[in-house]
């Protein structure tokens, strides 16, 4: 693949336009590029496969994909979590193909060989009389997704089971998944993940939610048009952008004034006293500022906690959403909406139609996102793109800021933050992980020199 | 099982309210959204629940605990309010589209000014000069309401087919 059209040149002239803050546009939708980051990216990051609360009884079941992979994630009667190869040993055929249920044992179709909620193979059909007795049934148990870790109720696999663990990949993302899924004692995911597939690049989409508060003046001017949404065209950019470690990122909005434009995110005062239990001091300041955060966890991870509502009432929740590359130019959205477990339930249900109105595939300001993440794609693929000496003038500049913001050094959370939003400080480090992961093993010589 | 006399299904009755359905079509199609908002009685319940994959022979796959849409008339009006701003940029440049409305069954119930109406929907779309047509198709549960001699949709529930939606977002109406 890389030796075929991407040659060592080629990284390099790649690596030196990216240290002057330029990303070559073709990058974003070239074949090749494509599959050095199926390969090199997924194949050794930590991604997301569900939400604890989303396996409620010993039996209960959720099909999810790592990219290309089907997994079966299963609680068994100890209560405890499994992720497996959702494929059978014996000839490989997709074991269970419903999204979700409940079972103590998984009978493949073709054969019937059938497997517990352990991954165990426990029944072969007339096994003694087709194998023999001395057929060793443990050797054909389920494939274990080689690691499997959780943070905050968010379960991550990991192809690699050489990784670091998840809990230091996350690094100081954790510190901002505690306010965020940890503010009042834990989050639920109600129902299933709405899905949809969009024409846009997971690397795009990535960056919409990790770096992009400067586009929600424009792209989502109709709520201002609406008087839903401030005039100001800054009023996206107030807060913070942080930066954080392994190409993670988070943008701690809040408003001119550096305070909240409604108190805790218009959560129940109910639960206000669970924030100060549960959260630091320094976190609880944030919380207490904040209007909208809006992050992601590199490579394929996003999240937004807005304030939303489409009936005049406005209400907070949690809004993940997985980008499953299905092409240099596709994606399959996730989207799984979450709230606290201690909101009060009719809170819950009007939160949820907040989410509805506003964010998943008919939500107003989704439905002009995915417009430009199209946008991107349907432009990148051109002869004019692809200028194998990468000097031509048409190339996403990502200079915006670069050099001109410094850091501000009082802001109470981990990471490098920035005194605004509207600059690529995340981009940059997301863009800087990924030409690392792509050209793992590359660049070893010169580093050492 | 009184009322099934007094409510009998006309010709006449069918083909009206067929032809209400084909009248709110035309209306969608032809992005007269404000049109279309008055033939929602107040107090509509307008909800699309997901489809799922479940095992089983018969078993329910609507997941009644996830939606698309969960909305009153109040929403409904926000929502198609805001395609008539210009910066809604799914919809400027407009996708031309078309809801084609078949197997329409209606059936009286209790309230003899109501009607349970269900129809089969396809609806296409094409954007820009992009080469793919995109698609969704499904059934929809109306309780259609008989309102000072006009016909008025009370309830409408959508079910779609696809438990994995393939158009690039939901900016229609169903
Ligand atoms: S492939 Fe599953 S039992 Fe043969
Ligand atoms: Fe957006």
């Amino acid at each position: 693949m890389i030796n075929k059209t991407l040659d060592e040149k080629a990284f390099h002239l790649l690596k030196e336009k990216m240290e002057q803050g330029l990303l070559p546009q073709w990058v974003i939708t070239d074949p090749d590029i494509y599959e050095l980051e199926i390969e090199k990216i997924y194949g050794y990051t930590w991604q997301f496969l569900g939400h604890e609360t989303e396996l409620k009884e010993p039996g209960s079941y959720i099909t999810r994909w790592m990219v290309n992979d089907p997994i079966l994630l299963v609680k068994n009667r100890n209560g405890e979590i499994n992720a497996f190869l959702n494929s059978c040993t014996h000839r490989g055929t997709m074991l269970c193909t419903a999204d979700r249920g409940n079972k103590k044992t998984f009978t493949c179709p073709y054969h019937g060989w059938s497997f517990n909620t352990d991954g165990d193979l426990v029944g072969i059909v007339a096994g003694n009389k087709v194998y023999g007795e001395e057929m060793c049934k443990a050797e054909w148990n389920l494939r274990k997704v080689p690691r499997v870790e959780s943070y905050q109720g968010m379960i991550f696999g990991n192809l690699d089971v050489n990784a670091e663990p998840l809990e230091d990949y996350l690094g100081e993302m954790k510190w901002y998944f505690d306010i965020l899924l940890g503010r009042s004692g834990g989050m639920e995911v109600k129902g299933l993940p709405q899905r949809w597939v969009a024409k846009a690049n997971w690397k795009a989409t990535a960056e919409n939610f990790a770096a992009d508060p400067y586009h929600v003046q424009t792209t989502h001017r109709s709520t201002v048009e609406m008087g839903i949404s401030p005039e100001d065209p800054l009023y996206a950019g107030y807060g913070h952008q942080v930066v954080l470690e392994n190409g993670h990122g988070i943008n701690v909005i809040t408003s001119k004034t550096g305070k909240a434009r409604v108190p805790f995110q218009s959560m129940p005062e109910s639960i206000w006293p669970l924030f100060e239990e549960h959260l630091s001091p320094k976190q609880l300041d944030i919380q207490s500022r904040v209007t909208v955060f809006v992050g992601g966890v590199f490579p394929n991870l996003s999240f937004v906690s807005p304030i939303h509502g489409t009936e005049g009432h406005l209400h907070n929740y949690l809004n993940f959403r997985m980008w499953r590359p299905l092409g240099p130019d596709k994606v399959e959205v996730w989207c799984w909406f979450m709230i606290d477990k201690a909101a009060p339930e009719e809170y819950k249900d009007a939160a949820y139609k907040g989410y509805l109105g506003s964010f998943g595939p008919s939500g107003t300001l989704e439905q002009d996102d995915t417009e430009n993440w199209a946008r991107i794609v349907e432009v990148s693929k051109g002869l004019m793109m692809r200028d194998k000496e990468l000097n031509y003038n048409n190339v996403n500049n990502y200079l915006m800021g670069l050099g001109r913001v410094e850091p501000d050094e009082n802001f109470p959370g981990p990471g490098v933050a920035y005194p605004t939003t509207y600059l690529d400080a995340i981009a940059r480090s997301m863009h800087e992980h990924w030409l690392k992961y792509i050209s793992k093993g590359l660049f070893v010589k010169e580093e050492s020199k | 099982m009184n009322s099934k006399l007094k409510n009998k299904i006309t010709t006449e009755l069918q083909l009206e309210i067929i032809n209400f359905l084909h009248q709110e079509a035309y209306l969608l199609d032809s992005r007269k959204y404000k049109e279309w908002l008055n033939l929602l009685t107040d107090d509509l319940v307008y909800r699309m629940p997901l489809r799922e994959t479940v095992e089983g022979v018969g078993a329910n796959n609507i997941a009644e605990d996830s939606a698309f849409f969960e909305e009153t008339k109040k929403s409904l009006t926000t929502r198609a309010n805001r395609l008539y701003t210009k910066s809604a940029w799914v919809e400027n440049p407009a996708t031309r589209q078309r809801h084609f409305i078949t197997n329409i069954l209606v059936e009286s119930t209790a309230n003899p000014n109501e009607f349970k109406v269900r129809s089969y929907f396809l609806f296409k779309r094409s954007r820009g000069s992009s080469h793919t047509i995109e698609e969704m198709f499904g059934e929809r549960n109306d309780i259609i309401r008989k309102v000072n001699d006009e016909y008025k949709i009370a309830e409408r529930t959508i079910y779609p087919d696809q438990a994995v939606i393939t158009t690039m977002n939901m900016s229609m109406f169903l």
